[in-house]
């Protein structure tokens, strides 16, 4: 991207601009952009919004943002709440906080701090989370590790390694009946599989590890199979 | 839709790829989201892909993985036109046309310096079509006028070349991302090219 020579663009307290090419973008307290924007850095703190797709390297959003367009970053970190109504391209993204994606994602790192909401398809190498995660469509990354910090659901799983752990600590070992956090989906696919607290219809894979309080439908296994006492397995296949 | 279509179960059994492989091809593009057909079955959903398509393009993903990334390999699946040229004699260096097709497409095109990869489609259609014999000149021209006037279409979509004949008048169209087509019995199919089929060989020519 050629803009050296492009300017930057930076609202302070309420004011709206058309959009364009520049360098540096600051939002900072409310400020509107009416079209769609190109820059190198976009960084937006209080409340901002973009109504038009958003194409930058490296893309911060703090507070809260909204995008009506699609997002097309290298990087992007939001802190706080942001809301991306079309689909999101980025090499490495980090949410802490509330995120929620109206179109599809596609990348290459995703680490999830917080909620995540994808209404289409999730499709990334490493997918990493300590959160609450809705995926409508697939999830589909090389590597799967989440700690579940909420009752969490996706339409389907597929992946090289897939981890689904329940989060540990003392507190929530007291309250354990109580407090069950729970991963939700139809289907889980890959070669490695571990899961905890899982509610499948069906998981195929190669070696997979069936933890404590799944309840899973139909198991189809290549190689191993390991199943906890307090997982229900209602049907169990090797092929 | 009377493809034969493989469950995704016996696609790894048949092709000996795990999992994550196909999964892995899948996010770089490699094998394009239309073929994942799914339909419920008795123990639920299940996926599906058409057979002979989804085995050709594992072949060709294995034959060629150890040369190139996958990146790679996704350009070259892809139907949208890279920015590459070549100039007259590398294309013949490279057998992607004989002296002969070459010159008549130059004959019946506007004057240009390099060949970009719209052209080299082109080319190559007028190429397998006029070598194989099915076509004559005159068709060829035909041909040659509805790839050009449509290749926004071919950039992005999955287009099909049919020319067909009947009672000696021939006539040719280009189908966008259709399933299938049905003709009367008194007319006859010439040729049928697949473009994506055409851009993939040339591509492989180019590597």
């Amino acid at each position: 991207m050629e803009s050296k020579n492009k300017g930057d663009l930076t609202i302070n307290g309420f004011g709206s601009s058309n959009g364009g090419e520049f360098h540096h973008v600051f939002l900072n307290g409310k400020g509107t952009i009416n079209t769609d924007i190109t820059c190198i850095d976009f960084e937006c703190n209080g409340s901002g919004s973009v109504n038009g797709s958003l194409t930058s390297k490296t893309a911060k959003i703090s507070g809260n943002g909204k995008i009506a367009g699609n997002v097309n970053s290298s990087s992007l970190v939001i802190e706080g709440r942001a809301k991306i109504e079309k689909d999101i391209v980025v090499t490495k993204m980090k949410v802490s906080g509330h995120t929620s994606i109206g179109g599809s994602l596609k990348g290459e790192e995703l680490k999830v701090k917080g909620r995540l909401k994808v209404d289409g398809d999730c499709e990334v190498d490493l997918f990493k989370g300590e959160c609450h995660f809705t995926i409508g469509g697939l999830l589909n990354a090389e590597e799967v590790d989440v700690t579940l910090y909420g009752d969490c659901k996706t339409k389907e799983i597929g992946g090289q390694s897939i981890k689904v752990k329940q989060k540990s600590s003392f507190v929530s070992s007291l309250f354990k009946p109580f407090f069950q956090n729970e991963l939700n989906t139809d289907l889980i696919e890959g070669d490695h599989i571990e899961i905890e607290n899982t509610h499948a219809k069906v998981v195929r894979g190669n070696h997979i590890m069936v933890g404590p309080n799944c309840h899973i439908g139909l198991i189809e296994y290549s190689g191993t199979l390991k199943i906890d006492k307090k997982a229900i397995i209602d049907e169990s296949k090797k092929i | 839709m009377n493809e034969d279509l493989l469950s995704k179960k016996d696609l790894l059994e048949l092709t000996g790829i795990s999992y994550g492989q196909l999964y892995r091809w899948k996010r770089k593009d490699l094998i394009p989201e239309e073929w994942f057909i799914r339909k419920s079955t008795f123990t639920g959903q299940e996926t599906f892909f058409p057979k002979e398509k989804i085995l050709e393009r594992i072949n060709k993903i294995q034959e060629m993985k150890d040369n190139l990334s996958l990146d790679e390999l996704a350009d070259m699946f892809s139907p949208s036109i890279t920015d590459l040229t070549l100039d007259r004699d590398d294309l013949i260096k490279r057998n992607i046309v004989s002296q002969s097709v070459l010159q008549f497409y130059l004959e019946n095109s506007r004057p240009f310096q390099h060949f970009d990869l719209s052209r080299m489609l082109e080319v190559y259609i007028l190429e397998k079509l006029l070598q194989s014999g099915d076509i004559n000149l005159e068709e060829g021209k035909m041909i040659l006028e509805i790839v050009r006037d449509s290749a926004t279409e071919t950039r992005q979509k999955k287009c099909e070349l049919v020319m067909i004949r009947k009672l000696g008048v021939s006539s040719c169209f280009l189908l966008v991302n259709t399933e299938s087509f049905k003709v009367e019995s008194g007319t006859k199919i010439v040729a049928q090219l697949s473009l994506l089929h055409c851009l993939e060989e040339i591509k492989a020519k180019l590597l």
